[in-house]
């Protein structure tokens, strides 16, 4: 497994195209300079590629997968826009890999979305046959997440307690309806 | 007013996810006799082999997408009546469009309430009883 928790290289973050996923949205990218960053409280970003193709995508969804009014927000439709992305690109399921990071439980006493968007995830991942490497779900923590999507590298760096406290507190302000997705930057 | 229960449905999606959700939404609004395939070819295969009043297919599937679904169905004379809802993404008007010139019956946006599913069957049976 690929993925890290250590600080980020300077010298060579400078080189790359830094593409930030903001919750309810999704990207595709195939250059080798690319990477693919968000982060994430209780939200869960898949970060899926094509093994042969070159070509991955994250996308960053706040609530599981459900039919309902708020579009990307959900975890089905988020993960099936992300997988028709690939698909449309050449991408093909037999040669998908997955890693699912985030769905951390920030406050105590309150309904664990994390955990439930982590098992949505999950079984997302397995009944659509996918090939599941691993990552980083659940815990306590807030997460920045950094993915190569031609290499498949994922790079995790946890935020501190306090850190995630305040990342938790901003989140929790009302979102926004799915016609102002990609609109609205909370953090 | 057709009873749901004695309407079967055809749901084609390669996402097994979307066709247990679909399955759900059916199933709340009184269907019992509810198939499913993973792409437009093995619809097609299942529509032949079997009656299906209701056809509810995703348009970006491998082998045989949904467009082709619906042109395949309305050249099988014994299929071609066969009411058929394409479901779409937010962005594809255009595919909604050539959806229409090839007979579609009706289209479902995605994300959908169980509501907006019933109106659009209705829209096409009449009230489910």
């Amino acid at each position: 497994m690929s993925f890290t928790s250590h600080a980020q290289d300077p010298a060579h973050d400078a080189e790359l195209r830094k593409i930030h996923v903001i919750q309810g949205q999704f990207h595709v990218a195939d250059g080798d300079d690319v990477v693919l960053t968000t982060i994430l409280g209780s939200c869960v970003a898949a970060c899926i590629r094509d093994t042969a193709l070159g070509i991955g995508g994250m996308n960053h969804f706040l609530l599981p997968g459900s039919t309902g009014d708020e579009g990307l927000r959900y975890g089905v439709q988020s993960m099936e826009l992300l997988l028709n992305a690939l698909l449309r690109k050449g991408a093909r399921r037999e040669r998908m890999e997955v890693k699912l990071f985030g769905g951390a439980h920030l406050f105590d006493g309150l309904s664990d979305v994390g955990a439930q968007n982590s098992a949505f995830a999950e079984q997302f991942v397995r009944d659509e046959g996918l090939n599941y490497l691993g990552g980083s779900l659940r815990g306590d923590r807030a997460r920045r997440i950094q993915y190569w999507p031609v290499s498949g590298r994922a790079r995790q760096i946890l935020l501190a307690p306090t850190e995630s406290k305040v990342f938790a507190t901003e989140r929790r302000q009302p979102i926004a309806k799915v016609e102002d997705t990609g609109a609205l930057e909370l953090f | 007013m057709p009873a749901s229960s004695s309407l079967t449905c055809l749901i084609v999606d390669d996402q097994q996810t979307m066709r247990s959700l679909v399955r759900t939404g059916l199933q709340q609004l009184g269907f019992r006799t509810i198939y499913e395939a993973p792409d437009g070819e093995e619809g097609l295969r299942q529509m032949l082999a079997r009656p299906i009043h209701l056809v509810i297919s995703d348009y970006n599937m491998p082998k045989l997408d949904g467009l082709g679904l619906l042109r395949a169905i309305r050249s099988h004379p014994p299929i071609q009546k066969t009411a058929f809802i394409m479901l779409t993404g937010r962005a594809d008007k255009e595919l909604v469009q050539r959806a229409v010139q090839f007979g579609v019956n009706n289209y479902l946006v995605k994300p959908f309430t169980v509501g907006t599913l019933k109106e659009k069957i209705e829209a096409i049976f009449g009230v489910l009883a």
